[in-house]
């Protein structure tokens, strides 16, 4: 044990505050780290200080932010993990204190220019894994000390509860805006025909629930809605990939079977780990007849005028994802004039404590032949009530006039 | 083996995992879990007692097929026992009563799975 030196220990305290500082806790994340980087550089009486943060689908650390070497960041530094000063700290979990700064030492090259003699580097740990690196630097040859590495260590896990909190806002927020532009609110407006739309994101926030309705070139009235399992970010993404893939597939194959067997096609190479259910229907121009394929999706609810809602009894395929190749079978359904389809996702209808067919013959009594934004409206109200939902909600509602549309009539329809 | 929230138990040399009456996004992660521990138990044969299971979202199936996926990757298998209608629905709505092996009891899914015992 050494003995402490009052004076370098009130120091020393003084530091350790300056890093563990409450007020900080005030500033938002960036600040934060921002803030954190420069009372780091002062206590250690380093000229840089950096953190790159773990990329992981590349394994490279990418400089994210700096003082004092702020090129760092703006030239986009990226180290491999395993290579490096700072590779070699993420790989290996530990410390590392360099006294000989070059080429052969550290990567990356704006440091030995800049003329960077030593060097003391931390990782930054969340959950049990190095999610990046903290480093300072020093123009002047020093030896760093281990108190200076703990030190730095104790700013490091500080910088990292901020990132964590930052990626995950940011996460949320991605999804909420990916959701929000892919599940627009404004539906395309045809003749002979009128729509509604809800999306609630569950408690556990946005998830992989979508619609999406478009004319085709033909005149056709295209209906997709799904529900890719997962939640967050990743559930919005792919979300987000199946609904363009469907829409190209669209223009080029009328038949839903085939629409939806090249999705399976699609998914399985490119998204291996992916898995949804989807409804793909296409709604004659004469609205007439709708042809409809289920992919492992709740079959559509139909009321038709003056008469009880009722499932439509549709053979159904199996869930995108799972690898099935049988062909998805495609029910001819009629349309009588003033008859109401609705389209939901699993949210709507199944629930701990009701069985899929108790929920399907509640939304079957909540559903009259009516104009869709009211029953939309009455549908949530006796399917969710005031308790949220766990899971999110995706309702689309489409109802056929009851006065026919003069034939043909799609023309001048636009796109949400 | 290690624990879980979801149990594992061994019966006649074979894992069982036995999940609860809700499988959601919340626990699925769990499910996951469990499921890979008892894929790496011996010759990766092992079953899902889904018997206290009513109700289960796309997250849970999700777990469920990737798990049948990996087994059958690995010459293994996964057999689902599920007597309850509502999951039966799910499966079948679902397509996946097609693609995993299930049935309606756990003394089933043993006779189908487990070795034969030593003699004696």
């Amino acid at each position: 044990m050494t003995t402490v030196d009052p004076v370098r220990g009130r120091a020393r305290l003084r530091d350790i505050q300056a890093i563990t500082d409450a007020a900080l806790s005030r500033l938002d994340d960036r600040t934060l780290l921002a803030e954190l980087l420069d009372r780091t550089r002062d206590v250690l009486d380093a000229d840089t200080a950096a953190v790159l943060l773990l990329d992981a689908p590349s394994g490279e650390l990418i400089a994210t932010a700096a003082a004092g070497l702020e090129e760092e960041v703006s030239q986009g530094v990226h180290i491999p993990v395993g290579h490096g000063f700072a590779g070699r700290i993420a790989a290996e979990c530990r410390p590392v204190i360099l006294d000989h700064v070059d080429h052969t030492t550290v990567l990356n090259p704006i440091l030995w220019a800049k003329g960077i003699q030593s060097m003391v580097g931390v990782p930054m740990v969340a959950g049990g894994k190095v999610i990046g690196v903290l480093h300072v630097g020093s123009l002047t040859p020093r030896q760093f000390t281990r108190a200076d590495t703990e030190l730095l260590q104790l700013a490091a896990d500080r910088a990292a509860a901020a990132v964590q909190s930052m990626a995950a806002n940011a996460n949320r927020a991605a999804a909420a805006a990916l959701q929000r532009s892919l599940v627009p609110s404004a539906l395309p407006s045809v003749t002979g025909m009128e729509m509604a739309a809800r999306y609630i994101p569950g408690t556990g926030g946005v998830g992989g629930d979508w619609y999406d309705v478009f004319v085709l070139p033909s005149g056709e009235l295209c209906v997709v809605i799904g529900d890719v399992a997962g939640s967050g970010l990743p559930a919005a993404v792919i979300m987000g990939r199946m609904r363009s893939a469907l829409r190209a597939y669209a223009l080029e194959t009328r038949d839903p079977s085939e629409v939806l067997g090249r999705l399976e096609r699609k998914i399985q190479h490119f998204e291996p780990d992916a898995l949804a259910t989807v409804l793909y229907a296409i709604i004659e121009p004469t609205l007439d007849r709708m042809q409809v394929c289920l992919a492992g999706h709740l079959p559509p609810v139909m009321a038709r005028a003056g008469q009880s809602a009722e499932v439509i009894q549709i053979a159904g395929g199996a869930m995108i994802g799972i690898g099935a190749d049988a062909q998805r079978p495609v029910t001819t359904v009629p349309i009588p004039p003033g008859a109401l389809l609705c389209f939901y996702t699993d949210g709507l209808i199944e629930r701990p404590g009701r069985v899929i067919d108790d929920g399907l013959a509640q939304l079957c009594q909540a559903m009259t032949a009516a104009p869709p934004e009211a029953v939309c409206a009455a549908v949530m109200s006796s399917m969710v009530g005031s308790e949220p939902s766990r899971d999110d909600i995706a309702l689309l509602m489409v109802r056929r006039h009851v006065h026919p549309a003069p034939p043909g009539d799609l023309a001048g329809t636009t796109e949400g | 083996m290690p624990d879980t929230m979801f149990p594992v138990k061994v019966v006649r040399g074979v894992p069982v995992v036995i999940t609860p009456e809700e499988v959601d996004i919340v626990n699925a992660s769990e499910l996951r879990a469990a499921l890979l521990i008892s894929a790496a138990h011996g010759p990766g044969t092992f079953a899902v007692d889904m018997s206290q299971t009513r109700f289960c979202d796309t997250a849970g199936l999700h777990a469920l097929v990737r798990a049948h996926q990996r087994a059958q990757a690995d010459r293994g298998k996964m057999l689902l026992v599920v007597p309850d209608l509502t999951i039966l629905r799910v499966l079948a709505i679902t397509g996946l009563d097609r693609v995993i092996p299930h049935v309606a009891t756990l003394e089933e899914a043993l006779d189908q799975v487990a070795q034969p015992e030593a003699a004696g």
